[in-house]
């Protein structure tokens, strides 16, 4: 493998250094287009909330666009646009994240920006009304246009009924609508302060230079106490779990998920992996097995980055004239394959090459240089580990594969979820 | 999630900040092509930050040449894929899957083309599989009634989801007969009836090389790569071209009309307001770019201000000209709970009628400007982009003028010329709606706004409204 043969996509090319405040800096350098990027990554997400306040992460996402001591309402949006700017900003289970993509030119007004709104964001009533009307539409579209989201929220809260992963990102509709100023101002106070985030920047720009202005802009603002640990821990699940939904569909949604361990897990290469090869390509097993067999209509797998255990998801959409038995069944028989008699070499090598190609995809531009590096210093524990990752794949083998199948993979591991029309039947 | 990704967003008056202009040059990096003698257009261009190679094959082949078999060029495009002379189709899978590498065939509205990604060590054998899956697909039947029945499920499911179907309803309302109401995925009612040999014929008369292009970007050598490429694709045979019935007059909408689309579940009306737009060759495009912009292409526009941050009624708001080769559509879109339905359309309405009536200054107009510039090289970053940026001047017929010259024709723009611009290309009258939603509680808000016709959500805009 010759990975390390490029100079833009080795763990070299990013600088690092950490202010007096805790926020720390993670700076890549590259000049193939006149522009760059800001990502922040707040460790703050719906894990951290409770009963009563579900959705308030995702909701102060929005707030923080809405205005600040320098910058009033609507500035922070008109003044980066002005500028040649643009943002948007993401929350999940464990993070919340900001980005702002802009032309070199524009850094400092880009740092004059965020910097205000961490260390004096104001929370105007009057914005907290007409916001908390934006996010009801977020989660009414949702629900309107994807029968995965109801599905989704439904086997979450079924696989966790003690952790904060049992309620959805987007929250409770009655949590959202009676959110209150104390909420925010309280949440603010907790987790937006300079030691809970780390600064990932790419693009046209000179670390000295960033170094420069972070220090200006950055480091006067306090650090807080780190927030509460977050001590619930889902018990062992000792039994199959199975829910069903109604919605209007023209055939049924499926989704089986096993519980898996957090990103930190040794076994988290092998699960990915074993992803992979359950659905990456239509020579993938359940593919194959499903899809050109006119059983489903599409297989994927959801296995993504968390904090804590999280689910190792399969979304299966069932053809009309099929029971959604046949095709679980299906799918515990394509499982049940692996764990007896394990994978070829071929595939195992497949998988690796595409994990290599992901790679590159994942570094190809600037945008995805920072979000992916940043991700991976929150899951990891250490951006390095992005550029590593090639290599951690390479070390996975077929008795790894077949070893967290038999233990991940089983009956009293899962949660089953069907949405259909006629749930009478 | 701030904002939704495929809706594109939104005014602005800035008080605060001198009067500046962003400026960075960006051009279009060094390529080479040329005509092979059978008529291919071969377009190469080195990038090697990283080791991949991007491929953009485009070709006249699209929805417009569906006649009424809708969804044939469709399916014939992903027909190229189930084999080929020598590779069957799980062969053809395998390959591809093992060294990581995408492949994919498709249809758009006008071309149809094949879009890979592949590692730079890999391309003796993907340029190999690219070439038999142009030029020798085997057209197995038992893959052709699989596909077509994954196809019937699909559009079975785009029911479910009013965002995937409300531009189908809006482009059948606007282009009515005309080819650009060809909806690509066709209809169950078309689908169903389509054999195999209504693909291989559609292949014959098609995929030929004296109208298409292929673009290849990545680490490779250009010397190494045009003997390659002449190799592979020598034997392509040129024929006779197809009329383009896409040249053929758009009518013009003669009354305002709303077409309402019952989702008898829905919890939410999804919107477009809109009528005719612009050809992607008219020579005020960038102009009309920067001006959406303001409109409703960014957050802080108009629209999205409105509807959005000022008053809550929807997670976002935005505006599009969408562009074709002959023609084009011009579509508001946006998204309210059903009791908010009647105080969101006339918000919009509100919102068009200011941009008509007041038109845009001076503050406004340069940070559009700005904005514009300042994206505008995240727009071709990538060898994807890039062989996909290829393709389009091939299509389009615009050359590297377009990239290199954007910031001049966008500082170009002064604000007398801005303000024709919306009087010229903004619709004011005869708008075309398109609600869905539950229609007993909006029929009379619908009514309102001009000629109601009622369809229901599950029916297929096969003909004209």
């Amino acid at each position: 493998m010759n990975t390390l043969a490029f100079s833009q996509i080795e763990a070299e090319a990013v600088e690092t250094f950490t202010l007096d405040n805790g926020m720390k800096f993670l700076v890549v350098e590259d000049f193939s287009i006149p522009n760059a990027n800001m990502y922040l990554f707040y460790r703050v997400g719906s894990r951290n909330e409770h009963q009563g306040i579900t959705g308030l992460s995702h909701f102060f996402e929005h707030m923080m666009f809405n205005g600040s001591k320098k910058y009033g309402p609507k500035l922070f949006d008109q003044t980066m646009e002005y500028n040649g700017g643009s943002n948007n900003a993401y929350t999940t289970k464990d993070v919340t994240v900001y980005s702002d993509w802009f032309p070199a030119s524009a850094t400092e007004v880009i740092f004059d920006l965020e910097s205000d709104r961490i260390a004096d964001l104001s929370i105007d009533p009057k914005m907290v009304e007409s916001e908390r009307g934006v996010v009801l539409s977020e989660r009414r579209t949702g629900l309107e246009n994807s029968p995965w989201r109801s599905l989704g929220q439904a086997v979450q809260a079924t696989a966790f009924q003690e952790h904060p992963y049992h309620w959805p990102v987007i929250g409770y509709e009655d949590d959202m609508k009676h959110w209150t100023q104390q909420n925010l101002e309280q949440y603010f106070e907790t987790y937006y302060a300079p030691n809970n985030c780390v600064v990932v920047i790419s693009g046209a720009v000179e670390a000295d230079e960033i170094k420069r202005l972070a220090k200006q802009y950055m480091e006067p603002i306090p650090a807080q106490p780190d927030p509460p640990e977050i001590f619930l821990t889902e018990p062992p699940q000792n039994g199959e779990r199975r829910i069903t939904v109604q919605k209007d569909v023209a055939s049924p949604y499926m989704m089986i998920a096993y519980r898996t361990p957090e990103t930190k897990d040794e076994d988290y290469y092998a699960l990915d992996i074993l992803s992979s090869l359950l659905t990456n390509g239509k020579s993938s097993r359940l593919y194959k097995s499903l899809v050109d067999n006119q059983l489903a209509a599409g297989v994927f797998v959801n296995f993504g980055f968390s904090f804590d255990p999280s689910l190792f998801s399969i979304y299966v959409v069932t053809n009309a004239d099929v029971t959604t038995e046949t095709v679980e069944e299906k799918i515990y028989a394509e499982i049940d394959k692996i764990k007896v008699s394990g994978i070829t070499d071929q595939e195992l090598q497949k998988v690796k090459n595409q994990k290599l190609m992901e790679f590159y995809k994942q570094v190809e531009t600037i945008d995805g240089k920072s979000n992916n590096i940043g991700a991976y210093e929150l899951y990891f524990g250490d951006y390095k580990k992005m550029f590593d990752a090639p290599a951690h794949f390479n070390k996975v083998t077929i008795e790894d594969i077949q070893r967290v199948a038999k233990t991940y993979f089983t009956k009293s591991n899962r949660t089953v979820g069907v949405l259909k029309t006629d749930v009478e039947e | 999630m701030k904002n939704i990704k495929i809706v594109n967003f939104l005014v602005c008056l800035m008080l605060t900040m001198p009067l500046i202009s962003v400026a960075q040059s960006y051009e279009l990096p060094e390529h080479t092509s040329f005509k092979m003698p059978n008529g291919l257009t071969v377009y190469l261009m080195e990038q090697s930050d990283v080791p991949v190679i991007s491929v953009s094959v485009t070709l006249p082949g699209g929805a417009i040449y569906d006649g009424d078999q809708g969804g044939l060029a469709s399916l014939t495009a992903s027909a190229l894929k189930h084999g080929t002379q020598n590779y069957t189709k799980s062969e053809l899978d395998e390959n591809l899957d093992f060294v990581g590498a995408s492949l994919n065939t498709y249809a758009g509205k006008e071309t149809a083309g094949l879009s890979a990604k592949f590692a730079s060590k890999d391309q003796e054998e993907v340029l190999k599989l690219i070439k038999e899956v142009i030029l020798n697909p085997a057209f197995e039947v038992e893959e052709f009634k699989k596909e077509k029945k994954r196809v019937l499920v699909s559009l079975e499911k785009e029911k479910e989801s009013p965002r995937s179907v409300i531009g189908d309803f809006f482009n059948k309302m606007l282009y009515g007969d005309h080819v650009y109401g060809n909806k690509t995925k066709g209809f169950k009612s078309t689908v169903s009836t389509l054999t195999i040999d209504d693909v291989k014929d559609f292949y014959k008369a098609h995929y030929l090389p004296n109208n298409a292009a292929i673009s290849i970007v990545g680490d490779f050598s250009t010397k190494a790569m045009q003997k390659k490429i002449s190799k592979l694709f020598a034997h392509w045979k040129a024929g006779e071209i197809s009329e383009d019935l896409s040249k053929q007059l758009i009518p013009k909408p003669k009354e305002t009309r709303v077409l309402l689309v019952n989702k008898g579940d829905a919890k939410e009306t999804t919107f477009y307001v809109g009528s005719r737009g612009i050809s992607r060759n008219n020579p005020d495009y960038v102009a009309i770019e920067v001006i959406n912009t303001l409109f409703g292409g960014r957050f802080t526009s108009m629209l999205n201000d409105e509807l959005r941050v000022n008053s809550g009624l929807t997670y976002g708001a935005g505006s599009k000209f969408r562009t074709y080769k002959y023609g084009g559509s011009f579509n508001i879109s946006t998204f309210t709970a059903t009791e908010t339905t009647e105080a969101a359309i006339d918000k919009t309405l509100d919102v068009l009628d200011k941009l008509l009536k007041s038109g845009i200054d001076e503050e406004s107009l340069i940070s559009a400007k700005n904005y514009v510039k300042g994206s505008f090289p995240t727009d071709y970053e990538t060898t994807t982009q890039l062989a996909d940026l290829l393709t389009d001047m091939f299509w389009f017929d615009f050359d590297q003028s377009f990239i290199n010259n954007f910031e001049k024709n966008v500082d170009a723009l002064t604000l007398k010329k801005a303000n024709q611009i919306i009087k010229e290309y903004f619709p004011a009258k005869h708008l075309q709606f398109v609600l869905i939603g539950k229609s007993e509680v909006i029929k009379t808000i619908a009514k309102k706004y001009g000629k109601l016709i009622e369809v229901d959500i599950k029916s297929e805009p096969v003909s004209a409204y």
